[in-house]
């Protein structure tokens, strides 16, 4: 069952369609609201906001959009909003709050250190490079895709992505230590 | 705010003499209260800073601060390696003729986040300036949330335009005013970093690429 | 998409895989959802009228809104401002320092630096850092009529990394003076730069 046929069925009245296109997806958009945002509550909030929306304005939805795109679209937004509102919360920055998540460890490989450290790491990027560097390594988005959602041209993002693993790499050393 | 001479011999004495004090204590070796085998590896440790001719004081400075704030000895080495690991990178980014102020101000520069290659833009030197306060500055805004990238190239603006110590000074001081008062920390920065006077003329080549 | 992790660096790629392992997150959440959706008038395909206010965007404000919310922002920025001590902290007893300030024009030696706390519900306050080796009994300060601490202590030209301790135990930054970050320990710190020809 493909994307645009779920939405179909969804605005015909089969309003369960919609479930499933939140199953598909609800995973995916968690992880990105994660590591985007570094708190679980307020990826939480993304996440319902997003999907909220995405229902509410499922009409404008074009078929010849892919949807992941279309919802990422949303999903990136409402991920920059809620990280401006909590900015104004917290408007004098003492240091980079280093957010646990105790996500529960499922291979044995990794401890439950690495994970935490990857958070910090990521959390330290300024906003746009950690979106721009997540929607290309952890969404494995082309630079095409990653410009029409978010509005900014390619070599823009490409210089972004590169920001990224520079500071990134510079970072890792100092901290995997720690 | 300036104080008068004649208070100030005075109190200046009395904390010379609290400060010999202290010093005395410091003859008998400072590490000793570090736990052995993390002492011993803070000693390996600053034997390869001095071989490799980088302070060793800062790394000492470290331990002491940690033992003072009762971290553990594990945390203490980790610091303490990070410390030397910031200052050979520092070294590496500025060059031999950096002092060991701006050599410690450039690796908490580091440790921070910036890149060597920002610092290496810094390096070169304007004027025979001091890099201190501009990093010193660049380091507190970075801990007030400016996004790395705005602070760095700001401050490396100014530098590169001329500013003294007072110029940097001046603009941490109204930059931390308006974030205590609720505006963006980036934009705080650049609002300010406006106002700062340019001292010379901007140079003939071309800023670096964004 | 493989191929272009291996063109990044090795820590970079290692960030990468990590990343990109699921995230926990809470059933509730995913419950609270469906019921919100359960909630919602069923979407059908909307007219152009309503098209700016229901089609994603980047993130903007409707553009006769913007001047007056951005006026709003503002307002709520100032008031923040003014709820708050200087250093951002809601009014308590938490101490407050004053600037500490470099004094006398050029020179080597040292020189006398004041360094001041607002602690009035302090028993004892004393300065530490890297001149004095951490030491909270190296550097009491003296506390004055009106609750404020002060000592001074001399300090070659320079960069110095100092902080306060109250009741021997707790690590006060100096609120007014440039953050030194915390490099592990868990509190940041303060700096003051001594003016002078240092070497």
């Amino acid at each position: 069952m493909s994307d645009a046929a779920d939405v179909q069925r969804v605005l015909s009245g089969d309003v369960d369609a919609f479930g499933r296109l939140v199953d598909r997806y609800y995973e995916r958009c968690a992880r990105f609201a994660v590591r985007m945002l570094g708190s679980r509550d307020d990826a939480e909030d993304a996440l319902q906001a997003t999907f909220l929306r995405a229902y509410r304005s499922l009409g404008k939805y074009q078929e010849r959009d892919k949807f992941s795109a279309w919802l990422y679209r949303i999903l990136v937004n409402q991920c920059r909003s809620i990280a401006a509102r909590r900015n104004q919360r917290e408007r004098v920055f003492v240091r980079e709050e280093a957010v646990l998540l105790n996500a529960p460890d499922r291979t044995p490989n990794w401890t439950g250190e690495e994970s935490e450290l990857v958070q910090r790491v990521l959390a330290e990027l300024d906003p746009l490079l950690r979106e721009a560097f997540l929607l290309k390594y952890i969404e494995e988005m082309s630079y095409e895709e990653m410009s029409t959602l978010t509005g900014v041209g390619v070599s823009a993002l490409k210089m972004r992505v590169k920001r990224a693993c520079d500071r990134l790499r510079a970072r890792w050393e100092y901290i995997k230590d720690e | 705010m300036k104080a008068h001479p004649g208070r100030l011999a005075s109190a200046l004495l009395l904390t010379l003499m609290l400060a010999s004090g202290a010093s005395a204590q410091e003859g008998r070796d400072p590490l000793m209260r570090l736990e052995r085998t993390a002492r011993y590896s803070v000693e390996v440790l600053m034997d390869s800073a001095r071989l490799m001719g980088l302070p060793t004081r800062p790394i000492e400075s470290k331990v002491l601060e940690g033992l003072s704030k009762n971290a553990s000895p594990r945390l203490i080495l980790a610091v303490a390696r990070n410390v030397f690991r910031s200052l050979r990178d520092a070294r590496a980014a500025l060059g031999p003729k950096a002092t060991l102020d701006e050599l410690d101000a450039a690796a908490s520069a580091l440790r921070v986040g910036m890149t060597q290659s920002e610092l290496g833009q810094l390096g070169r030197s304007q004027h025979g300036k001091l890099l201190t306060v501009p990093l010193v500055v660049l380091v507190d805004l970075i801990s007030r949330g400016v996004p790395r990238d705005t602070a760095s190239q700001t401050i490396f603006q100014l530098w590169q335009r001329g500013a003294a110590d007072d110029d940097f000074l001046g603009l941490w001081r109204g930059v931390e005013r308006d974030i205590v008062s609720g505006a963006d920390p980036g934009a705080a920065l650049l609002n300010r970093a406006r106002q700062v006077p340019s001292r010379e003329p901007p140079p003939v080549s071309p800023p670096r690429p964004e | 998409m493989s191929d272009e992790l291996n063109s990044i660096d090795e820590s970079v790629r290692l960030i990468v895989m990590e990343a990109r392992r699921p995230v926990a997150i809470d059933p509730e959440a995913r419950r609270r959802l469906a019921e919100a959706l359960r909630a919602e008038p069923a979407p059908t395909r909307s007219s152009r009228v309503l098209s700016w206010f229901v089609e994603p965007r980047p993130f903007a404000l409707p553009p006769f809104t913007t001047a007056a919310l951005a006026a709003g922002l503002v307002g709520i920025g100032v008031l923040t401002g003014i709820a708050l001590n200087r250093d951002g902290r809601a009014p308590t007893e938490q101490p407050r320092a004053v600037a500490a300030s470099s004094q006398l024009p050029d020179s080597v030696a040292p020189r006398a630096i004041k360094f001041v706390l607002v602690a009035p519900q302090a028993a004892r306050v004393s300065v530490v850092g890297d001149f004095n080796g951490w030491d909270s009994a190296a550097t009491p300060a003296k506390r004055e009529a009106d609750g404020t601490w002060t000592t001074y202590v001399p300090l070659r030209p320079g960069r110095h990394i100092y902080s306060f301790v109250v009741d021997g135990t707790h690590f006060v930054s100096d609120p007014s003076a440039p953050i030194a970050p915390d490099d592990g320990y868990g509190q940041k710190n303060s700096v003051v730069v001594v003016a002078g020809a240092s070497s």
